[in-house]
């Protein structure tokens, strides 16, 4: 019999997650009493009503079959690796070199061809950034790897 | 003040030069980012929210709000000609505008579009005008018990009503109210998940985790498909004006859109979605040519498009008379105002009039710019569509990291966007709604105050909830909800059983 392996898998990490939370809660802060609730209180509810939701979601996935969708890996790594790329480096390296660089590793997984329209995007979104950034709100960041 | 008055004042606020010139800009680049594909109001927002962090607080609203309804007429531009709608409520506006386009009509469904934007965005200006300082009165009676089991009543609403899952929304909601607590606990000082990262400190960053979900999550879905769109129509000014006859025939689609719109608007935790799709649905059964619907009715698009369109402008009522956001984009909104030190709530109609009455006239003031730049702009709009994503999306990608990045200057909150743009990735696959997570988010730190105050009241008692008739109306209406989820999800399981049974 097909399953809704997607809905499954979704309700037992809700389920999972609100467990973590419900007992994290109770052991790191204090609960409180009704009268005078503590920090515990309601993060722990709140865990525990996740754990009911994540059954909810997963129990009636056994009954029905479901769909896999399609997962984009390349693209996700690549868009996110860019992301990590940019925080590291905007601190050390200034902002036209960080964009341009954050900019080269996005256009990696698209789909057009070729090198010279990723170069000349690159170069055009760190002009726009500086313009916006530092030049528009008056950002306080180094603008070349050498600073100002 | 009196509502005369303080419309008068709030039109001397919106028109000095520095409010005026945000307001024209917050529409500006509202309608250009929401003609983007695949871009909707909220990625708009979330990405220009900390480009206000530089702007004078008046200013810095309205230009927000204009982009809220600059980018919610972008996007229909963006659906009528590539049937690539960036928000649901746009999606309906693609049913009969997209048709029109391919029938070489893309000027008469722009410029119904446009006009009925317009018209149920002034009407929707007026209701507010009426209701909002009565409720605001109303609100000054509340205490923390009808908070609370009205904002109960919001986020269940938000998930139950018109929700393919109901589990799956409410889950949302829950995990956002469960980020929403990281951080100090303001009561008690209590450091919560913080793990020792003081960056945690002040809690998840708003706007790291509005672009992680909805900036960078869009991103990924969108670059497998970014060279596949092409606009062939040309369209300009004149194709536009051409169209004005269509008008007449529209008015009470117009009427009746309006009407819906403002009604569903102004309820929290409903929102435009459902009064976009109820409108369509209306129009579709009143029509003497019900035929033609799916082939280019633009009753169709009159109809949903004032909906949205004063559903936009009534959802700020519950926002500002009460500081209870309706659906996201208020949720984000509210953040913003907050962060700009303005508390929404019954009390700022008194505290903060040159706040609410400005932005109040700043609405009239951006949809007139609205309709008097795009007629003529209609061709950059047009030609902006055709700028294939492969450009636009790293620079999307840059624009969301510097974006977060200049909240407060942190890698960290750079970092984190990593994570949850991760994690809004898988959720979108799994169909879950993240729209809902940023909603439970923002309410759930209220909605724990609300809570803690409401009890320490009572002295513990759980009763004053139902004792307290305001209340108690909210409260049975939540488990009305509650129940009609769990009964709807039962009959769901039930079916495909008995199917088998059967065979």
């Amino acid at each position: 019999m097909q399953r809704d392996h997607l809905d499954i898998w979704g309700g037992v990490a809700l389920a999972v997650f609100g467990l973590a939370v419900a007992f994290y809660s109770v052991n790191h802060y204090d609960f409180g009493e009704l009268r005078r609730i503590g920090p515990g209180f309601f993060p722990t509810v709140l865990g525990g009503i996740l754990v009911l939701l994540g059954i909810a979601v997963a129990v009636p996935a056994f009954l029905r079959s479901g769909t896999t969708p399609k997962v984009d890996l390349k693209e996700a790594l690549f868009i996110l690796a860019a992301v990590v790329v940019f925080a590291v480096l905007i601190e050390r390296v200034g902002i036209l070199l960080s964009t341009f660089v954050t900019v080269l590793i996005t256009t990696i997984p698209a789909p057009k061809p070729g090198l010279l329209w990723r170069v000349v995007t690159a170069i055009v979104v760190s002009a726009i950034s500086w313009a916006i950034f530092v030049a528009g709100l008056g950002m306080p960041l180094d603008v070349f790897p050498w600073g100002r | 003040m009196n509502t005369l008055d303080g419309l008068i004042y709030g039109l001397g606020v919106a028109t000095q030069p520095v409010v005026l010139f945000y307001c024209f800009f917050g529409v500006f680049l509202g309608t250009f980012i929401g003609v983007l594909p695949g871009v909707g109001a909220l990625a708009a927002i979330s990405l220009l929210l900390p480009i206000t962090f530089y702007m004078p607080p008046e200013a810095a609203l309205v230009m927000l709000a204009g982009v809220y309804y600059g980018a919610q007429y972008g996007g229909s531009i963006a659906s009528i000609l590539l049937r690539l709608p960036g928000t649901p409520q746009s999606a309906v506006t693609a049913l009969e505008g997209y048709p029109l386009a391919r029938q070489g009509k893309a000027g008469a469904a722009l410029f119904v579009a446009m006009s009925s934007s317009f018209i149920g965005s002034i009407l929707g200006i007026a209701i507010l005008v009426l209701f909002a300082p009565l409720l605001a009165q109303i609100g000054t009676k509340f205490g923390a018990a009808e908070y609370f089991s009205m904002m109960l009543l919001g986020l269940v609403a938000a998930s139950t009503v018109g929700s393919e899952a109901p589990a799956k929304a409410m889950a949302m909601v829950v995990v956002g109210m469960i980020l929403g607590c990281v951080g100090a606990d303001v009561n008690s000082g209590a450091l919560r998940f913080t793990f020792g990262q003081t960056e945690l400190l002040d809690g998840v960053n708003l706007v790291a985790l509005a672009m992680g979900l909805f900036g960078i999550s869009e991103v990924i879905s969108n670059v497998r498909t970014s060279g596949a769109r092409k606009v062939e129509e040309k369209v300009g000014p004149k194709d536009l004006l051409r169209e004005r006859r269509q008008l007449k025939r529209v008015k009470f689609s117009i009427l009746r859109g309006t009407g819906l719109g403002a009604f569903f608007g102004a309820l929290p935790g409903t929102g435009g979605t459902i009064a976009t799709f109820l409108s369509y649905a209306v129009e579709r059964k009143v029509s003497r040519h019900p035929e033609e619907f799916g082939k280019g009715a633009v009753e169709g698009i009159a109809g949903p498009e004032s909906a949205n369109n004063s559903a936009a402008i009534t959802a700020f009522i519950p926002t500002l008379t009460l500081g209870i956001p309706g659906d996201v984009i208020m949720a984000l909104m509210l953040g913003a105002m907050i962060i700009h030190g303005v508390q929404p709530g019954p009390l700022m109609l008194v505290e903060r009039p040159e706040m609410f009455w400005g932005l109040i006239a700043s609405f009239g003031i951006g949809n007139l710019f609205l309709i008097v730049l795009n007629l003529p702009l209609i061709g950059i709009w047009v030609a902006l569509l055709r700028i294939p994503f492969s450009y636009l999306y790293p620079a999307i990608t840059v624009f969301v990291c510097l974006g977060v990045y200049s909240v407060r200057g942190s890698a960290f909150d750079v970092m984190s966007v990593v994570f949850i743009g991760a994690f809004g990735y898988i959720m979108a696959l799994m169909r879950f709604n993240p729209a809902l997570l940023l909603l439970g988010f923002v309410l759930g730190p209220l909605i724990e105050t609300n809570l803690r105050r409401a009890l320490l009241l009572s002295r513990g008692d759980l009763l004053v909830f139902f004792e307290r008739p305001i209340s108690a109306v909210f409260l049975s209406a939540t488990i009305l909800l509650i129940g009609w989820g769990v009964f709807t999800s039962l009959r769901k399981i039930r079916r495909p059983v008995r199917q088998e049974a059967g065979e």
